[in-house]
């Protein structure tokens, strides 16, 4: 632990505590699991902040960023310090000019696997090599790529706010790795269009063609038999059955939740629920009524 | 009686019934009023709504855990096809008995005010959860076929949330933003929807809030999709624990809301909920991608197409499989060629589906990511090292995750994949001659052998296959998979070779109990010497000794009896337990005295007694077939007020060779049966503990007993929930403990439709299992055309004081009176007694309440059920047009099936009518009930193969007429004719005097039943009175519709 006063000023002071802030997966140690989302973290912390990193840290565990928006380029937020308003924290990250992301895209396509990785939600071991083989960076390379701002009194910039605010863009990486290609200019749709290589030789059909066609009205069957009795579906008809192997894989699939702001993490607190209401299903797929009726029991 | 229905209406499943109408001098002025108030909007009241009130209070006492307090009544249109200004019912259960209409050529759709109780979600799972496969959730309350589909509905959305199909969301409706769980239906649950939607009656979306409107658009799907997305929200909440802790954010209010009962997120900003409901949208996003689009990916293991054994010929292709059609397969290439004739290949998403399907692949399966260096990569080629690897390991993986996967049919083949095995041979070694029965714990000695397939492995052999070190190995031109574990496993049991193992471990593995030593599957066991023969008896139920019945037997045993005689005494000497389910009316009863008529004679009456345990209704039977069959084996009936307790009832019992007594006391009285050993215990009607974890079920097993048989009429062995108890109770351990076999056998089989399952089951159970139906060959030559039998009842105590007070009046007047007049005072008392045989409320005729008043209609109602489960036809009989009344009301209530009811009122045409929807297919009416003059001469009822005389026509002539209804030109079957008769009363004494004088009261008799006038008054006397068998037997405990005895019209019809 470091000491609670490190020696810059102005002195550290006690943040007001925020209710319902977004807070990091993070309880102690690295931000991020991914590769990428600890690649770009290493970026923030080559800028030597000190102490400021470790309280950013803290800020960003506790829940003092109230909320994040993002843009192509550019990182809005808002972090609640020691003051009654939260500060206003701005972050720009050089994008890369259009005909540079052509020519970029150009070399990801001559392999299927960068496009499908990405769409799995999984960056491409070997993106950065792409990149610099290609003459250009995907991560900001300079100080330069990346200008911050923040409305707190601090001198330091990077400050505390920023660094939190980084800090959860870095678990955000983890489940989007779009994200960097969004802060360099580019958002998910039109990187899958540059990738596509057939997308140039065939014209996407026009928007009308692809909108689910409008549902006609279906009225009633009138005859006493259709109307009655419907028809027959065969014995064994809704298949087999049986509890997942793994439970919850349908939320591991989906990864974390995007900027979550509770207290505990999403997935922690609904996998229980899987199992729980797993068995209740089968319950209720073979009949069993006095068990279903169990479980309602006020 | 009312017909549920349920439609959805406006997001909510609303529930509506359908009742008889009330005459219309009776009915309601409210309800005349509220049809001239609702005339401005076009829509009257339907003449068969059911009261909302009425609804409710009859479900809340029908569905388990359902609570219907406060649920607010609502008055809704129902557009339902009509005809001549009258709404068509949904089904003949409501016109009055018989009187059907045929279905119309042409009906509207038109407007009609139904009330309507709207349920919510919780309710909506209880109520349709207990009509999961019901025809009536209690007597008088029918699940109609909407009402089916949407339970049908239920259990899909039961899978779903069994098989973890669901995610959290955020849903926006008029009332605001809520938290719900929502269904995700990939693949096969897709077009599930599709074809549910299909099948749904139009009755599940024909409400609407107002007739103006016209009849409601919505589709099918939409219907179906909003049902389903309520249903599966509604299970999920259920099982979801709540988090008191208070919001902080909205984020917390969200996932709070999704365990609370109603789900709202409330008092958050507007903005707020948008934006989480954007996250909640970004966050999905992977699985709206898959679930939206038309293909999933594929992969294709295929084998080197050159013979040999190249080393890296196997291939594992991409390929699109279609969502919708399963069989359309389009190569991978054909989606990245942008010019493909494919249509649906245009439109990039699938590319991007695709590309996301791949990486997300990559991460299960290694190689693919290798695949994934080309542009545009279309599968891997691989030895077979690979090939094993994607057969053991990365198929599993990639199909959990929602991947097709086709593996060559070598593989997936159940029955033909070869592989290492083992195989049993038994040797049997010389008996002593001295023991009589040979038990299951006998050693005999067992030889192991390897196999693959057919032919047995040397050691040699097993040896080269072990240093090959191959998964994956041709042998005969084909691929066999054998991994290390096994073939240790193999070369273990080669040093071990011949071990001594007790009977019970053979039996479990000839009968497939045991289907594996370690990872070797058992091929086969061969058995010696009498080893052999014993277990081949077993299995086949053929070539066992047939005994000569016991000397005392007064029966003729047909041959099929004689056979179940002799089966029930083979298991007998194995001491296994024996399951009797011949179809009603082929002589369980007669072999069942038979063995234990034998087994007295062995011992020669030193033996302890034989107990026999069955529904109150029929003891009777037993006494009277004991006295007949069996006069040697003396008789202890106990029931009733005055039955015996403690020591003196256990000395009666030892002093006796049969204790009868009914389940109820069974359960009662369980402490005076436990200081017993019996020689036997039989439970008749053995479907009563099928439900193992009831007392009468644990009373049972827990009686001591040497040997144990089960009779029932029932398919016990098609009921795989049922078996479990019967067989417990029989062979104790033999199905393993309820887990096991909830694991091995009625999961599998009841959820997954498991087929290997089945068999396995059946083999095991089969043995211990006889069932003859009257159609099997070998039984039907020795069946008479016709077989007659007598029904015994008993009276209730109602109708045993009624028939005391009917006597006692009628012994004053007939003393006194003489001639003409006496003579009508004699038949009016003899039609007075029968009358109340019946039943009270036809001898009161007061319209009061029907069930659990008479022994006759208990027994005929059981009796009907067998009918009804084994799909044939019936016809009842009585001699009063009230009763028949009675008669179908209470079957029609109590089965939620339609009765036909053949009076004299019935004009000719109707009458024509419900001949020929008796004598039609498959969908019309199993039971049909006749006047006896009304339909005791001249009509053609072929379809029927039992026929019942409720009450008795003291005139074999006119009987025998009736009975040939079913008995003409055109049946080709063996029909059964059961006469009900009341024990201990008029009924059995008159049946008794034309029996052993049928001759003379044929001529005799004539044509009436004016012989019985001329009776003295002596013999009159002897004739009506009323004698203790008669009563005391339903005495002081449960009435016949207690819940252990009843016909359960709840019983679930899920069969195999």
């Amino acid at each position: 632990m470091r000491p609670p006063f490190y020696g810059d000023f102005p002195p550290p002071s006690r943040p007001r505590d925020v209710k319902g802030g977004i807070r990091a997966r993070s309880r102690r140690g690295a931000f991020g699991e991914s590769w990428w989302a600890r690649r770009w973290i290493a970026v923030l912390e080559s800028f030597e902040l000190g102490g400021r990193l470790q309280r950013g840290r803290s800020y960003a565990r506790r829940g003092q960023v109230v909320s994040i928006a993002i843009g192509k380029g550019r990182v809005e937020a808002l972090v609640q310090g020691s003051r009654e308003t939260p500060y206003d924290v701005k972050l720009e990250v050089k994008t890369l000019p259009a005909p540079e992301w052509k020519r970029l895209a150009g070399v990801l396509a001559r392999e299927a696997r960068f496009a499908a990785r990405l769409l799995a939600g999984e960056m491409p071991a070997d993106v950065e090599d792409a990149f610099r083989g290609a003459g250009s960076s995907l991560f900001p390379q300079r100080r330069a790529d990346l200008r911050t701002r923040c409305s707190c009194p601090d001198w330091s910039n990077p400050c505390k706010h920023i660094a939190a605010v980084y800090y959860l863009l870095g678990e955000e990486f983890d489940r989007d790795p779009f994200l960097i290609f969004r802060l360099r200019g580019l958002d998910r749709d039109e990187l899958v269009g540059l990738l596509d290589r057939t997308a140039a030789a065939t014209p996407a059909p026009p928007e009308a063609a692809r909108a689910a066609p409008p549902i006609a009205p279906e009225p009633l069957p009138e005859t006493p038999s259709g109307f009655w009795r419907g028809s027959d579906l065969p014995q064994g008809f809704l298949g087999e059955v049986e509890p997942p192997p793994v439970s919850a894989a349908l939320l591991g699939r989906l990864g974390q939740f995007p900027f979550w702001r509770g207290r505990q993490p999403l997935l922690e607190a609904v996998a229980p629920i899987y199992g729980a209401a797993s068995a209740l299903g089968l319950d209720v797929f073979l009949g069993e009524v006095s068990r279903v009726a169990g479980r309602f029991r006020p | 009686m009312i017909l549920l229905h349920v439609a959805l209406v406006r997001g909510r499943l609303c529930l509506w019934g359908e009742s008889a109408p009330e005459p219309v001098g009776r009915r309601p002025a409210r309800a005349r009023a509220r049809a001239r108030a609702v005339r401005r909007v076009k829509a009257a009241a339907s003449p068969y709504d059911t009261e909302a009130s009425r609804l409710s209070g009859a479900l809340g006492d029908a569905v388990p855990g359902l609570s219907m307090a406060g649920a607010a009544a609502e008055s809704l249109v129902a557009w339902l096809p009509s005809v001549a200004g009258e709404p068509l019912p949904s089904s003949p259960l409501l016109t009055a008995a018989g009187g059907a209409r045929q279905d119309p050529a042409a009906s509207d759709l038109k407007p009609w005010l139904v009330s309507t109780v709207p349920l919510s979600a919780a309710q909506a799972v209880l109520l349709l959860c207990a009509c999961v496969e019901r025809d009536t959730l209690a007597p008088g309350l029918v699940v109609s076929k909407d009402l089916a589909f949407w339970a049908l509905v239920l259990r899909f959305a039961g899978a779903l949330v069994a098989r973890q199909r669901f995610l959290p969301g955020m849903v926006e409706s008029d009332l605001g933003w809520r938290a719900q769980w929502t269904p995700v239906l990939d693949g096969a649950d897709a077009q599930r929807r599709v074809r549910l939607a299909a099948a749904m009656p139009g009755a599940c979306r024909a409400l609407s809030p107002r007739a103006a409107a016209g009849p409601p658009e919505g589709t099918a799907l939409e219907a179906l999709d909003g049902a389903l997305a309520m249903l599966v929200d509604q299970l999920v909440r259920t099982a979801a624990v709540s988090t008191p802790a208070a919001p902080e954010s909205v984020d917390e209010a969200w996932l709070r809301a999704l365990g609370t009962p109603d789900g709202d997120v409330v008092e958050r900003e507007p903005a707020e909920l948008a934006r989480l409901a954007a996250a909640v949208r970004e966050w999905r996003r992977p699985v709206a991608v898959s679930t939206d689009a038309p293909f999933r990916l594929c992969f294709r293991l295929e084998e080197p197409t050159g013979g040999d054994n190249s080393p890296t010929s196997w291939s594992v292709r991409y390929l699109l499989q279609g969502r919708r059609d399963p069989s359309l397969l389009i190569p991978a290439e054909k989606a990245w060629d942008g010019r493909s004739a494919e249509r649906l290949l245009g439109d990039p998403a699938v590319r991007e589906h695709l590309l996301g399907s791949l990486g997300q692949a990559a991460g299960l399966c290694p190689p693919v990511e290798q695949s994934l260096h080309a542009p545009a990569p279309s599968g891997y080629e691989t030895d077979a090292r690979g090939a094993h690897a994607f057969l053991t390991q990365s198929a599993a993986a990639l199909e959990q995750a929602g991947f097709g996967v086709l593996l060559p049919s070598w593989w997936t083949g159940k029955g033909t994949r070869l592989r290492l095995g083992v195989r049993a041979q038994v040797r049997s070694p010389r008996l002593k001659e001295s023991g009589g029965g040979v038990g299951l714990e006998q050693l005999v000695h067992v030889d192991w052998q390897v196999a693959l397939g057919d032919e047995a492995l040397t050691l040699a052999e097993l040896r080269a296959l072990a240093r090959m070190k191959e998964p994956l190995v041709r042998v005969r031109g084909q691929w066999v998979h054998m991994t290390a574990e096994e073939i240790r496993a193999a070369l273990d049991l080669w040093r071990r070779k011949a071990s001594p193992a007790p009977m019970r471990d053979v039996l479990r593995i000839a009968l497939g109990a045991t289907t594996a030593i370690g990872p070797l599957p058992i091929e086969g066991i061969e058995a010696a010497g009498w080893v052999g023969d014993a277990l081949a008896r077993l299995e086949a139920q053929t070539g066992f000794q047939t005994l000569p019945p016991p000397a005392g037997l007064r029966a003729t045993l047909r041959p099929y009896q004689q056979r179940g005689y002799s089966w029930l005494a083979f298991l007998r000497r194995w001491g296994l337990g024996a399951c009797l389910a011949d179809d009603m009316g082929l002589g369980k009863t007669v072999q069942t005295l038979g063995l234990l008529l034998a087994e007295r004679e062995r011992t020669a009456g030193g033996a302890r007694p034989a107990l026999v345990v069955c529904p109150t209704s029929v003891i009777g039977n037993w006494q009277r077939e004991a006295e007949r069959f069996t006069p040697g084996l003396s008789v202890l009936v106990h029931h009733g007020v005055g039955r015996g307790r403690g020591e003196a009832f256990r000395r009666a019992a030892r002093e006796n060779a049969l204790v009868v007594t009914s389940y109820s006391l069974l359960l009662r009285d369980l402490e005076h049966f436990g200081g017993l050993e019996w020689s036997t215990v039989v439970l008749d009607e053995a479907q009563n503990i099928k439900n193992p974890e009831t007392r009468q079920a644990r009373s049972a097993r827990a009686l001591v007993a040497g040997h144990r048989i089960a009779l029932t009429g029932t398919p016990v062995e098609n009921n795989v929930g049922d078996l479990w108890s019967i067989m417990e109770f029989l062979n104790p351990g033999l199905l393993g403990t309820p887990a096991e076999f909830k694991r091995s056998f009625f999961i599998p089989i009841q959820a997954a439709h498991d087929a290997a399952a089945t068999a396995r089951l059946r083999r095991l159970s089969g043995p211990f299992i006889l069932r003859r139906l009257k159609t099997d060959r070998s039984v039907i030559a020795d069946l008479p055309e016709k077989m007659e039998m007598k029904v015994y009842c008993t009276l209730t105590r109602e109708q045993a004081s009624l028939y005391q007070a009917v006597l006692s009046d009628a012994e004053k007047v007939i003393a006194r009176a003489e001639g003409i007049e006496r003579k009508g005072v004699v038949l009016a008392t003899l039609s007075k007694l029968k009358q109340v045989c019946n039943h009270p409320a036809q001898f009161l005729a007061d319209n009061s309440p029907i069930p659990g008043r008479s022994g006759k209609l208990a027994r005929l109602t059981e009796m009907i059920e067998e009918v009804m489960e084994s799909g044939e036809r019936a016809l009842v009989f009585s001699q009063f047009a009230e009763m028949g009344a009675i008669v179908t009301a209470h079957l029609q209530e109590a089965f939620g099936r339609e009765v036909l009811f053949l009076h004299g009122g019935v004009p000719r045409g109707a009458r024509e009518r419900m001949v020929e929807r008796f004598q039609s297919g498959a969908e019309g009416p199993s039971v049909f009930v006749l006047s006896l003059k009304a339909g005791g001469t001249g009509l053609n009822l072929t379809a029927a193969t039992h026929v019942f005389h409720f009450d008795r026509w003291w005139n074999p002539a006119v009987e025998a007429q009736a009975t040939d209804r079913a008995f003409r030109i055109g049946q080709t079957r063996r029909v059964q004719v059961h006469k009900l008769v009341c024990l201990g009363t008029l009924e059995e004494k008159i049946d008794a005097m034309i029996e052993s004088k049928r001759g003379v009261a044929e001529q005799v008799v004539g044509t009436g039943e004016g012989w019985l006038t001329e009776l003295s008054t002596a013999e009159l006397r002897q004739v009506l009175a009323l004698r203790p068998e008669a009563v005391g037997v339903w005495g002081a405990d449960a009435p016949p519709s207690s819940k252990s005895e009843a016909p359960d019209p709840l019983r679930r019809r899920a069969k195999v």
